[in-house]
């Protein structure tokens, strides 16, 4: 890439414990991501794509080696400094949506920015901007229960973004839906990604997915294999 | 705010799960007020009732008068001096004359405690003027507990043995002029009221009296046959009943407590370990995690906030009407030796109801900080991932 590099991964290595041994999830991983990449992690079940996004998303961090991201040594932030680059700069989409409950569309999205100093003006404007990127203005009163599966993860899409984070990671972010609602969203995130420079890291081995993905990284038992340029089929 | 805000959110969000908590909590709220206010209602009314009927501002009683020793009150009589005797005319003092006597009130001996007052007396609720001394006849009040016990009523005669200062019996009839309602069983129970000249007659105990209910007018005299006895003295007993009540109601209210309390622990335990994605997801979308300890320690403390305005929709309207009509009393209650109405009005005050929030809620979040502390120690991508920790 020839952007400016906001993840990097150096010679790292995660392992965890399992019983008396340790089990290697990634090993001696050495990748760099630029502002407004495109790119996914492939590979299938138990390859690391999930532990490496975590550590990316401070979520975990590195057993050895160093993960920088926004200028951030991961394995040295405390808990509430991991905290606030995730609140700052991380938006997460996950497989099974993960939208609270009892809350409606509107105040999921708007969640990710009461972290935030934001006013209540503010707040709505952000919201309805990234409802009306996912096309789901007409769903603000709705409850998570009440929408189908490609609209719930829409709403996901719009809490990630909503607070125009510099990197948003989906894990498996198709995983539960058909292939016409992967299609929208996948236009959607890729819509995004162009306007608004946000460096998308998916994890996946949805060949759905793989169609837009800008770069694809394939992982096999916690290495890196293959790190590729593509040319996305729906490009634009 | 934010982590209030949330909290009340998801609270009313978990539904039924938080109302019945809520119910059940809102519940010790109200016994807790109810039983509280019932008993400083009851504290008010017996202190308010003993002081009008018995003991006015306070008592000088004779050096020698213990209330507890029957046997003392054949020597615990002295002159009313001089200057205790203006007081007297003016009503600042009241003397009474007690000494122990007889009843056969249908030829059953009762023993009985005899006491001489002045009829023209306005300090004490007693309705002395009943025992005005037109005609030849001796007149008596009793209080109702005594004509209960004895089956004596307005009119009738009874005869009356007693022992003058000499150690001499003597004996006459007595007409009971009036039985007298009241809520005071220690001016009742076992008592005959006389007119205080007419018992100093048949003692021969001129001019002498065993004790002195102050007014509000008393002037305080120094003499060393009478030794003052104020409120704090008098009402000792009183208050020492009371508070034993209440420390036994205690009890009732910490079971009920303890209940409610384990219902939202039970439920906090069951959150963590049921919303554990929804924990990930707070963390994984910029909360800390003690902002998260925070949010879920509130929403179980906010059970108690709910409990206390729900506890207020149903609690004030019955608090409003028990104001109104009283706390019925069983007559039994009533001879139980304590004064006691035959209906309490129960006293709110601010300080009950404020110290009964405070606890509430700072029970409800002790309860609830303790499980939450789990929070602090989760791995928050296996919390994403849902899985038992």
């Amino acid at each position: 890439m020839n952007t400016a590099s906001i993840i990097s991964i150096k010679n790292m290595t995660k392992r965890f414990p399992v019983g008396k041994g340790e089990f290697t999830a990634l090993e001696n991983i050495n990748l760099e991501f630029g502002e407004g990449e495109f790119a996914g992690l492939v590979g299938p079940s138990g390859s690391g794509k999930t532990t490496l996004l975590n550590i990316i998303g401070s979520l975990d961090s590195p057993t050895e080696g160093t993960a920088t991201v926004m200028g951030k040594n991961i394995a040295q932030l405390s808990h509430k400094e991991s905290a606030l680059l995730r609140n700052l700069h991380i938006g997460f989409i996950f497989q099974s949506y993960n939208l609270l409950p009892v809350y409606t569309v509107f105040e999921n999205v708007e969640f990710a920015l009461l972290l935030q100093n934001h006013t209540a003006s503010e707040r709505r404007k952000a919201v309805m901007d990234a409802l009306e990127w996912v096309g789901l203005t007409d769903k603000v009163k709705s409850k998570p229960a009440m929408l189908s599966g490609g609209e719930g993860q829409r709403v996901a899409i719009a809490r990630a973004m909503v607070k125009r984070p510099k990197i948003l990671l989906a894990d498996e972010p198709s995983a539960n839906l058909d292939a016409k609602n992967s299609h929208q969203i996948l236009k959607t995130m890729k819509q995004l990604n162009k306007e608004l420079k946000t460096t998308f890291i998916f994890s996946t081995h949805d060949e759905k997915v793989m169609q837009y993905l800008d770069r694809t990284i394939s992982l096999a038992d916690g290495k890196v294999v293959k790190d590729e340029l593509t040319v996305a089929a729906n490009a634009g | 705010m934010l982590a209030f805000k949330l909290a009340f959110k998801n609270l009313i969000g978990a539904g039924l799960k938080t109302w019945l908590n809520v119910l059940v909590l809102s519940l010790s709220f109200v016994i807790i007020i109810f039983y509280n206010s019932m008993m400083d209602g009851w504290d008010q009314q017996a202190q308010t009732d003993t002081i009008a009927w018995e003991i006015g501002q306070g008592q000088l009683w004779e050096k020698d008068y213990d209330p507890y020793d029957p046997y003392t009150l054949i020597d615990a009589h002295a002159p009313i001096s001089p200057e205790m005797k203006s007081q007297v005319e003016s009503d600042a003092l009241v003397p009474v004359l007690i000494t122990q006597a007889s009843v056969y009130p249908q030829g059953r001996m009762q023993n009985i405690l005899l006491k001489g007052i002045p009829s023209d007396q306005q300090l004490l609720d007693l309705p002395t003027s009943a025992l005005g001394t037109d005609g030849d006849e001796t007149k008596a009040i009793i209080g109702k507990r005594m004509a209960e016990a004895t089956k004596l009523k307005e009119g009738d005669k009874v005869l009356l043995r007693w022992r003058d200062k000499n150690g001499t019996f003597d004996a006459r009839e007595i007409t009971i002029a009036n039985v007298f309602d009241n809520n005071v069983p220690s001016i009742d129970n076992g008592q005959v009221w006389l007119p205080l000249s007419t018992l100093q007659d048949m003692t021969g105990m001129q001019d002498e009296a065993t004790l002195l209910v102050t007014g509000s007018n008393y002037v305080p005299v120094n003499n060393e046959n009478w030794t003052f006895k104020g409120h704090e003295f008098l009402l000792a007993d009183l208050k020492t009943i009371i508070q034993s009540k209440k420390g036994s109601a205690a009890i009732m209210y910490i079971l009920l407590l303890g209940i409610a309390l384990l219902a939202i622990f039970d439920t906090q335990v069951f959150s963590i370990f049921r919303r554990q994605k929804e924990i990930g997801t707070y963390i994984a979308l910029g909360m800390t995690r003690s902002q998260v300890v925070k949010l879920f320690t509130i929403e179980g403390g906010a059970h108690s906030i709910l409990a206390a305005v729900v506890g207020a929709i149903y609690g004030i309207p019955l608090f409003i009407y028990l104001k109104n009509v009283g706390i019925p009393i069983p007559a039994a209650s009533q001879n139980a030796g304590v004064p006691m109405a035959s209906e309490i009005i129960p006293v709110y005050g601010i300080s009950l109801i404020l110290s009964t929030i405070l606890l509430v809620v700072i029970a409800a979040t002790i309860v609830s900080y303790l499980p939450a502390r789990k929070i602090a120690r989760m791995n928050p991508t296996e919390a994403l991932k849902g899985k038992i920790q």
